[in-house]
């Protein structure tokens, strides 16, 4: 599997005590798999995805890409993960063209100009190389951090609300690159709100809420589930009734 | 708007101090505080303490306190000019007054609001009194006086000069903003208080010339009462009155003083209705400043950087700490801070050197190469003991993109060391520079000590000098690690008493530490010189400090490995950071 969560928590110290984020989180995602992270506000799928892109360390349970644990083994890990936060954090006194140099040179990518002037294209990034992140707008700067993610070759890629900031051409866009890296076979976690998004283009999703897993499978699975047979015929419809809010 | 104004204010002041008060359940704040108060007691009211009891001298008279006020009431003058050529400045410098930056907050919610512009003004005027009255006791404090009196009374003249200050140059900036107005009548309205502020400083500009070319002053008492007379008199004297008046109740006591503050308070009141009457580009310029608030809050206060190209690529293989040196170079070099002290610092120091040696050449003035070398000294001793704790383009900086730098893979110590290179070198460098240049002039500095000497210990900074300042980025750089709640974040500088005590209480720790890290260094060079200074002098010295700086480098190395563990459980989302 190339991303394996077996009984994953996190928990927060904060002033007034500790905060359970995530308990007891267990899931698996193939190559060439796109799953669905989604759950309501405060439900803990960024946390689930920062500690998988080795930001937060798990208070309990592991976390394995392509078999290498994220605690134990983490720079193999990590070669293997592209993270695309949700907040693009860039540094703001490199160009966009060098930060793809710079994630070149980190994850030791060999074609680099080839790669790079093709995700240019793609992302629609053309004309900014030797732009900084300041004089890009929230739409261009979440393209940079995607690009960075796709320059090089990540075997599996996270999202964490990929379409915030995109214009209806860019999420067109994007939706098309994520199907296509699957496609070549990648694992993607994505997490978004954006719920016709999850019904479109991935092949399975998890609902979370409280820090919790409450359903997993694929779409038509998770219709079929008794429980949920006359929720409705819409991912929407299944989220709502499967979080108590219906 | 008047009481909305002050409800925002009373309701933001009492809940910073809940916040404040709440925060020190945390022990770091607590502590900090606790450090805060007790320097603020030393430093302040203990000397108060002290300056308030009468001296007594060694036959037994009884000597008043001395205060500040027979200089000031020389200086009235003087003061007075200062304020026409910060009242010029204002005009010909691009600052924004900080009067008009309106937050996000009061952006969103007052500009929409049935408010007029005019009542913005006065809300912000109103908002600002209070830093501004807090400033203002403070510098009251600070006048050595037995009883409290004195010290209100000089409170209260200060807050009509920083009123005053404040309100002139928020009324500078809308001015501006109406230079270039497309309608000639607006335009000549605009330009008439720039031709006013202008001819004022040529006509007192041309007295001062007059009277320092009439009238030969051979010391600093003779300049000074010089151009007090020139000040005082004639048509300067007249220009300056507006702006003598306003230092007045500094300076004054008794019923001179009730006077004096009532006249500031006209000029004070004066300004403010220039303030509110030129609204008309108010919402642009305050809309603007605000974007600029938020963009630098963005940054954690950091200037905006400029696209320049360095000639600098990262190559596409290497080691990882190489990776960082660059990110690092580039972050200084398109820092308009940093791309400033290669424009300005180094053409400076250059010059400073050349002229020195010119004067060293011509063997006629050896003192000002004697003074050049002390001053080396002295900026190599800022850079080596100081440039680590000024220059943070750190781990300390890139705390703040702790989350990209976690997600790369690389070992934590690579990124530790590699995160302190630039620093380092750079530091490094500048120390360097001195050290050399104070070698090159310390015969004029020294000249009782021998060549074998000198250039003893110039060898000996030049080894010790990475050592020290290496040793403290690590420290640095490992608290960063360890104690991350401690570090503010960018450029940001949170205010309060326990945040002062704080960063006293990190500085107090850095220098222990770094006394620990230099020690094993220090007793190895302590014992070489015990064995061998007899047999080879001050050349023991040098040896010495290589063997420090030996120590000192596996010292790093070995703790930047060991910060490894600590670096992967470091977190920063559970950190309560101030306001």
């Amino acid at each position: 599997m190339a991303i394996s969560v077996d009984h994953f928590g996190r928990t927060y110290s904060t002033a007034t005590g500790t905060f359970t984020a995530v308990d007891d989180l267990s899931f698996e995602v193939a190559s060439g798999e796109i799953v669905g992270l989604i759950g309501p506000n405060g439900a803990g799928k960024t946390t689930t995805l920062r500690s998988l892109a080795g930001i937060l360390r798990p208070t309990s349970g592991k976390v394995r890409v392509d078999a290498h644990d994220l605690v134990d083994d983490p720079l193999e890990a990590k070669r293997r993960l592209a993270f695309m936060p949700d907040e693009p954090h860039l540094f703001e006194y490199l160009t966009v063209e060098e930060h793809l140099r710079l994630v070149a040179r980190l994850y030791g990518v060999d074609d680099f100009d080839r790669r790079a002037g093709a995700l240019l294209d793609e992302l629609e990034l053309r004309g900014k190389e030797k732009s900084l992140p300041g004089e890009l707008s929230r739409g261009m700067r979440q393209k940079v951090v995607i690009a960075c993610g796709l320059v090089r070759n990540a075997t599996t890629l996270l999202f964490d609300e990929p379409l915030t900031g995109l214009d209806p051409i860019g999420i067109r866009r994007m939706r098309e690159t994520i199907v296509a890296r699957a496609k070549a076979g990648a694992a993607i976690l994505l997490s978004s709100h954006l719920l016709h998004l999850v019904q479109e283009v991935c092949t399975r999703v998890i609902i979370m809420d409280h820090g919790k897993k409450i359903a997993d499978g694929t779409f038509e699975e998770l219709a079929s589930r008794a429980d949920l047979a006359t929720a409705g015929s819409s991912l929407e419809q299944i989220f709502l009734r499967v979080t108590g809010h219906n | 708007m008047f009481t909305a104004s002050i409800y925002i204010i009373a309701c933001s002041l009492r809940n910073r101090l809940r916040v404040r008060l709440r925060r020190l359940r945390e022990p770091r704040y607590l502590l900090g505080a606790i450090a805060g108060i007790a320097y603020f007691y030393f430093t302040v009211f203990n000397r108060f303490a002290r300056t308030g009891n009468a001296r007594i001298t060694r036959e037994g008279r009884q000597v008043p306190p001395v205060g500040p006020q027979g200089v000031l009431q020389a200086g009235g003058p003087i003061m007075g000019l200062a304020l026409l050529v910060l009242a010029a400045l204002a005009w010909l410098l691009p600052a924004t007054s900080t009067l008009l930056e309106f937050t996000e907050p009061e952006v969103q919610f007052l500009f929409p609001a049935p408010v007029s512009r005019r009542a913005l003004l006065v809300y912000r005027i109103v908002r600002s009194q209070v830093a501004l009255l807090f400033g203002a006791l403070i510098s009251g404090i600070f006048v050595p006086a037995t009883t409290i009196a004195p010290r209100l009374r000089f409170a209260a003249g200060i807050w009509v000069l920083f009123v005053t200050i404040r309100v002139y140059f928020a009324g500078v900036t809308l001015a501006r903003a109406r230079l270039t107005s497309a309608s000639g009548a607006a335009r000549r309205v605009a330009w008439t208080p720039v031709v006013v502020i202008l001819g004022a400083a040529g006509v007192v500009g041309t007295a001062l010339t007059r009277a320092f070319l009439t009238q030969p002053m051979g010391n600093a008492r003779e300049v000074f009462t010089g151009f007090s007379a020139a000040l005082t008199t004639g048509m300067a004297g007249t220009i300056l009155l507006p702006f003598t008046m306003l230092t007045r109740p500094l300076l004054t006591s008794g019923t001179e003083y009730v006077t004096a503050l009532v006249a500031s308070a006209a000029i004070m009141v004066a300004a403010t209705l220039w303030l509110v009457r030129s609204d008309a580009a108010f919402p642009e310029t305050a809309i603007a400043s605000a974007e600029r608030r938020a963009e630098r809050k963005a940054k954690g206060g950091a200037a905006t950087p400029t696209a320049r190209a360095t000639g600098w690529t990262l190559a596409a293989s290497g080691s990882a700490e190489g990776v960082f040196l660059w990110k690092n170079a580039m972050q200084m070099v398109r820092n308009p801070r940093g791309i400033t002290l290669f424009r300005y610092v180094v053409p400076l120091v250059l010059t400073v050197v050349a002229m020195s040696a010119a004067m060293m050449s011509g063997n006629r003035a050896r003192g000002g190469a004697a003074v050049f070398c002390l001053m080396a000294v002295g900026i190599a001793g800022f850079a080596t003991l100081l440039g680590p704790q000024v220059v943070r383009t750190d781990l300390r900086d890139d705390l703040r993109h702790l989350e990209v730098l976690k997600t790369w893979p690389l070992r934590p110590a690579a990124v530790i060391r590699g995160e302190m290179l630039w620093n380092g070198l750079l530091i490094t460098g500048v120390a360097w520079t001195a050290v050399i240049c104070a070698a090159i002039f310390s015969a004029a500095a020294f000249p009782q000590l021998s060549m074998l000497w000198r250039s003893s210990l110039s060898l000996t900074a030049l080894l010790l000098a990475p050592a020290l300042v290496f040793g403290q980025l690590t420290v640095h750089n490992a608290t960063a690690v360890l104690f991350p709640a401690w570090i503010p974040l960018g450029n940001a500088r949170p205010r309060g008493l326990d945040m002062m005590g704080q960063r006293l209480l990190l500085l107090a720790g850095v220098l222990i530490t770094l006394a620990i890290f230099m020690l094993p260094g220090a007793i190895v060079g302590g014992v070489l010189w015990f064995a061998f200074s007899r047999f080879i002098g001050a050349a023991v010295l040098v040896p010495g400090a290589a063997i420090c700086l030996g120590i000192v480098a596996i010292e790093v190395l070995a703790i930047t490995e060991v910060l490894g563990p600590a670096y992967e459980r470091l977190d920063l989302t559970g950190i309560e950071r101030p306001e």
